[in-house]
């Protein structure tokens, strides 16, 4: 079973009051940026910057992340492998070269600075054409990566390739295809996204981020992409958590699976549905994913309670 | 094209090698190839009695002029293929082939089983079918790995994948793995098979006329016959494939 990932937040790391208040947030990991939200001439303060804002931003039980830059690499990950980290975002991913040198420095740095060892993941973004076309190689670049897939919104990719973001229909099938198989062949678990159409372009509807979440969990995904606005974070929790009634679905299906047990049947016709391993799997994987989301809340929930009681004693 | 490529294949039906009656229904269900399951739909306690009653199954179709192919997979292909090798079986369809080791282990099996049956070498053909990640990954070195390959089908890629509908009705993943594998078999001279269905159709559930829409639909991205599990869902798919 994957981590539990659902929501996440990115924020630039040289933002206080977003900084601040994003341990209430109730994401699964919140993103510190020093990519694209981070202006040229704030990149050095920003970097100097991160290493308080990891215990910061996670301390109501978020994963802490950081989105370095594609060119500034050395200096980045210098500033960000500190205690508490859990991933490297590195954008515009295109070799396995360079996911290879990521993993040297972090290697170095996590034996530097007392971090257990390989406990960094990378999280290789595919966003441009040469990413996609060498989707094999980078993923298979490192055992730091963790988690694959092209694209969940599909910004930075659409700018790459000239592809327009709000259309009616699914307009990464390959890319996303491409990603998606490669991070099965190699075992990884998949981030990817089911298409529903965004017309309107909003980023910050509660509405469509349930409902994007929920086509995702029906699906069978685990992972959410995250976010930028705080209005998407409770939508995309719900939506990839398990409903009390796809729990009673699940445990239904398990039971009539169990009913057919050792006879010569290999599937039954019940109510309409079929009932075989492939749904027994399925129901399987709900309740575990359930239960994965339960506890991953109650953590989340007994993190805040102490942060708050931290405030309220200082 | 090979003569033996352009054989007309239009409709597979599956059919479990356990069920005698459904056999017998499958032999004069119009199906161009009858696929004798030994792996996916024979329950584990019926399989030693499917292959001792395979010969005579296999005969029977044939003598109906019903092209047989056995389904196998890569942990039972020594005692299914050995139960199936005989002059009425057409070929073997690789269930969950994940790489080309496999069909080579599976051709060379196939020389010494036809060489003890005193059947012309390579007479018998395989389509491996690509059900996992890794199969359809390494599909060309898969399609490529013996001349006895005559077509690729994603099989049940959906549900050994777990490849579940979008919202759109399209089941994930699924339009760009139909595509992709029917430019590897196409790269690779075989004959793609397969069908373009949707939700909330799945095999035992299509009705006739969406089994139809999904042959057409399939044809139409180039696939040249396609697998069905009920004599209902035949007619379908040899009109679609027509």
């Amino acid at each position: 079973m994957s981590k539990v990932r659902r929501s996440g937040l990115t924020m630039p790391v040289v933002t206080a009051r977003f900084i601040d208040k994003a341990w209430m947030r109730g994401c699964d990991f919140i993103t510190l940026d020093l990519e694209d939200s981070v202006p040229r001439h704030l990149k050095a303060h920003a970097r100097s910057l991160v290493r308080e804002a990891i215990p910061n931003v996670s301390k109501g039980g978020a994963e802490a992340f950081v989105r370095i830059n594609h060119d500034t690499v050395e200096e980045d990950l210098e500033a960000v492998v500190w205690p508490g980290l859990r991933r490297i975002k590195y954008p515009k991913a295109e070799t396995a070269a360079e996911i290879r040198r990521l993993d040297e420095i972090v290697t170095r740095l996590e034996r530097d600075r007392g971090m257990e060892a390989g406990s960094v993941e990378i999280d290789a973004s595919i966003e441009t054409a040469l990413g996609v076309t060498n989707v094999g190689e980078i993923a298979s670049a490192s055992p730091r990566v963790r988690e694959f897939g092209a694209t969940t919104g599909g910004y930075d990719l659409s700018r790459d390739l000239g592809v327009e973001m709000f259309v009616g229909f699914d307009q990464f099938v390959y890319p996303r295809g491409e990603a998606e198989l490669v991070a099965r062949a190699l075992g990884l678990e998949v981030r990817t996204a089911p298409f529903v159409a965004n017309r309107s372009g909003s980023v910050s509807d509660p509405d469509r981020a349930y409902t994007q979440a929920r086509a995702a969990r029906l699906c069978g995904l685990h992972l959410g992409g995250g976010g930028l606005n705080p209005a998407v974070v409770d939508g995309h929790n719900r939506g990839l958590t398990p409903t009390p009634e796809d729990v009673r679905d699940a445990q239904w299906v398990l039971e009539q699976y169990a009913g057919i047990g050792q006879s010569s049947d290999t599937w039954r016709e019940i109510g309409g549905r079929i009932v075989d391993r492939y749904e027994a799997a399925r129901a399987r994987d709900t309740l575990d994913w359930a239960a994965a989301c339960a506890a991953r809340d109650r953590e989340k929930a007994e993190a805040v309670a102490r942060a708050k009681a931290a405030a309220g004693n200082t | 094209m090979s003569m033996l490529q352009s054989m007309k294949r239009r409709s597979w039906l599956l059919v479990p090698a356990s069920r005698p009656d459904e056999v017998e229904q499958a032999a004069s269900s119009g199906a161009d190839v009858v696929v004798l399951d030994f792996s996916e739909f024979v329950a584990p306690r019926d399989k030693a009695a499917a292959r001792a009653r395979a010969a005579a199954m296999i005969d029977s179709l044939h003598a109906r002029g019903v092209q047989v192919f056995a389904q196998t997979d890569s942990v039972a292909m020594t005692e299914d293929v050995g139960a199936c090798v005989r002059a009425g079986l057409s070929g073997i369809v690789l269930s969950r082939a994940e790489s080309a080791q496999q069909v080579r282990c599976l051709s060379a099996m196939l020389d010494t089983r036809e060489a003890a049956s005193r059947l012309p070498r390579g007479a018998i053909a395989i389509v491996p079918s690509l059900e996992t990640a890794r199969g359809n990954r390494d599909g060309y070195d898969i399609a490529c790995a013996s001349t006895r390959v005559w077509g690729l089908t994603p099989g049940r890629a959906d549900l050994v994948m777990d490849l579940r509908p979008e919202p759109s009705g399209e089941l994930h993943l699924m339009p760009y793995l139909m595509q992709r594998l029917v430019i590897v078999a196409g790269a690779a001279g075989k004959v793609p098979l397969g069908a373009w269905w949707r939700a909330p159709d799945r095999g035992l559930l299509a009705t006739p006329e969406n089994t139809y829409q999904a042959g057409v639909r399939g044809r139409a991205i180039g696939f040249r016959g396609a697998m069905c599990l009920l004599p209902a869902q035949v007619k379908a798919l040899n009109e679609a494939y027509a």
